[in-house]
C-alpha cells in the first residue's frame, strides 16, 4: 500500500496516487492488510484499562466466561457479515434464533426426539424462514423493512411455537450438554496447533507462484505466525482452567469455515460483487438474487445456531428468548469488526473481533460492578467511531468533500 | 478476408416508434469503426442488439459467415462479442484480478477444494494489462481507488479474458480528462493491433478522427453516411450527424 514499495509494474499514468494527502494515505492502508489494526488496538486497550482497574478481568477464568458470553454475539454476527456483503441488513436474527431453538427444544424434550434430529429441526427451521425473507427482499421491499417485520412476526411465532406454559425447561435433557461439554485443555491445544499448519501451509500454497508484488513475507508468513500465535495462544488461556467450551470450538470452527469460503471460493467473491455493484455482477453473469437468497440462508443458520446455544446455556426458552440487546450487539460487532454497511467489504473474523470488542466492554462493566450507563456509552463510542473510519474507507478520504 | 460480424436489414421498434431501421454494416478484424449519430440516432440501440440485451425485430447478424440469435449477453460473449459499458461495471470493491475474472473465475479440482487460482489470474491478468500497457501500483488495489483512465484499461483488459473477436466500446472517452483519454485511444489501436474489431460508439468526434478507420453516422434510426479514414471533413461528418447535406455523405444513405 506504501507509495515506496517497489511496484512490479512502474506507475505511469498513475495519476490517482500522485500527491497523495495524509487523509489518502490513512484510508488507502487501512482498506488493505491494515483494516483489522485499529480494532486489535482498541480491543488492546480496553483490555488495559479493566485490567488496570481489576487484575482479575485478565485471568483465564474470566477470560473463559468471556469467551462464553461472545460466541451467541459472534455466531448471530457472521450470520449478518454475509447479509451485509451482499448489501442488505438483517434484524430479525435473534428473535429467529429462539424460534429456532424453541423449535429444536419442542423436538428434544417434549417430543423425545433425539438431540441430532432436533438441532437439525432448528438448523432447517431458521433456513426456511430467513430464505422467505430473502425472498420478499429479492422481490423489492428493502431488507429493512422486510427483516423488521420479520423481528415482530418471529416474536409472535416464538408465542405459538411455545407451549401453553409459555416455557421449556431443558435441565436434564441431553440439549444442556451443547453449552456444558468441554473439550479437554491438551486436545484443544493440539487441535489449535493443528489448525495453524493448515492455515500455514495453505497461505503457502496460494502464495507460492503468485506474482504479486506483495511478497511472501507479508502475504503468506507474517500472517501464520500472527494466526498461529493468537489462535494456539487464545485457546491454550481459555482452556486453562476447565478445558475449551463446546460452543467455543463450534464457533472458531464456523469462521474457518466461513472465512475460507469468503475469501477462497467463486461464490466467495461473487457475494463481495454484489455487494459492489448489483450491475456489474449482474452483467457478469452473476445471479444476483441466488446470491442474496444464499446469504440470507447463512444468516439463518447462524441465528438458528446462535439461539440454540444461548437457550442451552440458560437452560431454557422463554417468550423472552431473543428480546434482549443481542441483535443489536451482533449488528455492532459486526460493524466494529471491520464489515462495511455500504456492502462488499467484511470478513468472517470481523465476526468474533467485533463481539470480543462488545462483549469485553460488558463483561468488564459488570466485573467492575460500574453502572449500565457507563456500558451503553462505551459500546455505543465504539459503533459511532468504527462507522466513521468505515464511511472514511468508503469515500477514500479522511474529510467530506466540499459541496 | 471474410466480414467478421455482417450486419443486415437490422431493424428495431420500441413500441410504435422505429429506434433502427435496415441498417446494414459490417466489421473487419483489426479494424476501428466509429458508430456517430445524435441522441435517439440508435446507436446505443444497435449496441444493444449487438451486446445481446435486446432483440432485434427484423434483420439478421452474422458472425464468422453464419447467421446467429442473441439471446443474452452472455450468448453475445460466447461468440466473442464483448461489450464495454459507458459506466464499465466494475465492482470498486474488488480488485483488478477480481474484476478481470468476474463470474468467469479459474477455479482448482474437487481435490484441493475447488478454490480460486489466484496465482494463474495475477499472471493472466498480468499478461493482459501488459498486452494493452495498462499500469498499475498493485493487482491488489481496489479499483475504486484508480483513476478514471486506468478504470477503463481495466474494463477493457476485461473483454480480453475470453479472446473477443469483437470489443464493443460504449463512450470509452466520456468522463476522462486529456492525458486520460489520449491513454484510452492508444488502447484502443492496440487493441486493434491484437487483430480484435472495434467497434467505438462516441459523441466526440476528435476521438472518432483519432482512431476509426471507418466512420458509420446514423440519424433517426437509418445509416446515412460511412467514411473512410482521410476521406471526410469535420463538416462532412457534421453535416451527416445534422442532416445538414447528406448528398455530400460518401456512402450508402
Amino acid at each position: 500500500m506504501s507509495a515506496h514499495e517497489p511496484g512490479l509494474m512502474a506507475p505511469v499514468v498513475d495519476t490517482s496516487t500522485v500527491n497523495r494527502s495524509f487523509g489518502t494515505r490513512v484510508s488507502d492502508a487501512m482498506s488493505g492488510g491494515f483494516r483489522v489494526f485499529p480494532v486489535v488496538i482498541a480491543l488492546i486497550a480496553i483490555w488495559l484499562i479493566f485490567y488496570s482497574q481489576n487484575p482479575a478481568y485478565l485471568s483465564p477464568e474470566n477470560l473463559g466466561n468471556l469467551s462464553l458470553q461472545i460466541v451467541t454475539t459472534a455466531m448471530l454476527a457472521l450470520g449478518v457479515i454475509f447479509v451485509l456483503i451482499v448489501g442488505e441488513i438483517d434484524l430479525s436474527g435473534a428473535a429467529l434464533g429462539a424460534v429456532c431453538a424453541t423449535l429444536s427444544a419442542q423436538v428434544a424434550v417434549n417430543m423425545g426426539q433425539p438431540i441430532w434430529i432436533a438441532l437439525a429441526a432448528g438448523i432447517l427451521a431458521g433456513m426456511a424462514i430467513a430464505g422467505l425473507e430473502a425472498l420478499i427482499i429479492i422481490f423489492g421491499v428493502p431488507s429493512l423493512i422486510t427483516t423488521l417485520g420479520g423481528m415482530t412476526a418471529m416474536l409472535g411465532l416464538l408465542l405459538v411455537v411455545l407451549p401453553e406454559e409459555f416455557s421449556i425447561s431443558l435441565g436434564g435433557n441431553p440439549y444442556e450438554q451443547i453449552a456444558a461439554t468441554q473439550i479437554p485443555a491438551s486436545l484443544s491445544i493440539v487441535l489449535a496447533i493443528v489448525a495453524s499448519i493448515i492455515y500455514a501451509v495453505g497461505r503457502w500454497a496460494a502464495q507460492r507462484r503468485s506474482i504479486s508484488d506483495v511478497s511472501m513475507m507479508r502475504r503468506a508468513v507474517f500472517p501464520s505466525v500472527v494466526v498461529a500465535v493468537v489462535v494456539i495462544g487464545v485457546v491454550t488461556v481459555v482452556s486453562d482452567s476447565s478445558g475449551l467450551a463446546l460452543p467455543v470450538a463450534l464457533l472458531i470452527l464456523m469462521l474457518v469455515v466461513a472465512s475460507y469460503f469468503l475469501t477462497q471460493t467463486r461464490y466467495g467473491s461473487h457475494l463481495f460483487a454484489v455487494g459492489g455493484s448489483r450491475q456489474a455482477a449482474a452483467r457478469a453473469g452473476i445471479p444476483v438474487g441466488r446470491m442474496i437468497f444464499f446469504s440470507f440462508l447463512i444468516l439463518g443458520a447462524c441465528a438458528a445456531l446462535a439461539g440454540i446455544v444461548e437457550a442451552s446455556r440458560l437452560l431454557m426458552v422463554s417468550p423472552s428468548s431473543g428480546t434482549g440487546s443481542l441483535m443489536l450487539d451482533a449488528i455492532a460487532a459486526a460493524v466494529v469488526g471491520g464489515t462495511s454497511l455500504f456492502g462488499g467489504r467484511g470478513t468472517a473474523w470481523a465476526a468474533l473481533l467485533g463481539a470480543l470488542v462488545i462483549g469485553s466492554i460488558n463483561n468488564g462493566v459488570e466485573l467492575l460492578g460500574l453502572s449500565t450507563e457507563v456500558q451503553n456509552f462505551a459500546t455505543a463510542g465504539v459503533l459511532i467511531l468504527a462507522v466513521a473510519i468505515d464511511v472514511i474507507l468508503t469515500r477514500g478520504r479522511l474529510l467530506p468533500r466540499r459541496l | 478476408m471474410a466480414d467478421l460480424v455482417t450486419i443486415t436489414g437490422l431493424t428495431k421498434f420500441y413500441g410504435g416508434v422505429r429506434a433502427l431501421s435496415h441498417v446494414d454494416l459490417n466489421l473487419n478484424r483489426g479494424e476501428v469503426v466509429a458508430l456517430v449519430g445524435d441522441n435517439g440516432a440508435g446507436k446505443s440501440t444497435l449496441v444493444k442488439l449487438l451486446a445481446g440485451t435486446e432483440r432485434a425485430d427484423a434483420g439478421e447478424i452474422r458472425v464468422d459467415g453464419s447467421v446467429v440469435k442473441m439471446e443474452s449477453s452472455r450468448s453475445a460473449v460466447a461468440l466473442g462479442i464483448h461489450t464495454v459499458y459507458q459506466d464499465l461495471s466494475l465492482c470498486d470493491n474488488l480488485d483488478a484480478v477480481r474484476n478481470l475474472f468476474l463470474g468467469q473465475e479459474e477455479i482448482s479440482g474437487i481435490w484441493t477444494g475447488r478454490r480460486l487460482r489466484r496465482a494463474d489470474m495475477e499472471a493472466e491478468t498480468h499478461r493482459i494489462l501488459g498486452s494493452l500497457s495498462v499500469k498499475l501500483r498493485s493487482l491488489n488495489t481496489p479499483v475504486g481507488r484508480l483513476s478514471g483512465g486506468q478504470r477503463q484499461g481495466i474494463a477493457i483488459c476485461r473483454a480480453l479474458v475470453t479472446n473477443p473477436k469483437l470489443v464493443l466500446l460504449d463512450e470509452p472517452t466520456a468522463a476522462l480528462g486529456i492525458t486520460q483519454r489520449a491513454e484510452v485511444l492508444a488502447l484502443i489501436r492496440r487493441l486493434k493491433d491484437q487483430n480484435c474489431g472495434v467497434m467505438v460508439i462516441s459523441h466526440d468526434l476528435r476521438d472518432v478522427q483519432a482512431v476509426a478507420d471507418r466512420v458509420v453516422v446514423l440519424r433517426l434510426g437509418e445509416k446515412v453516411a460511412e467514411f473512410s479514414a482521410g476521406q471526410y471533413t469535420s463538416q462532412d461528418l457534421v453535416g451527416a450527424i445534422t442532416g445538414a447535406h447528406e448528398t455530400a455523405a460518401g456512402g450508402a444513405a
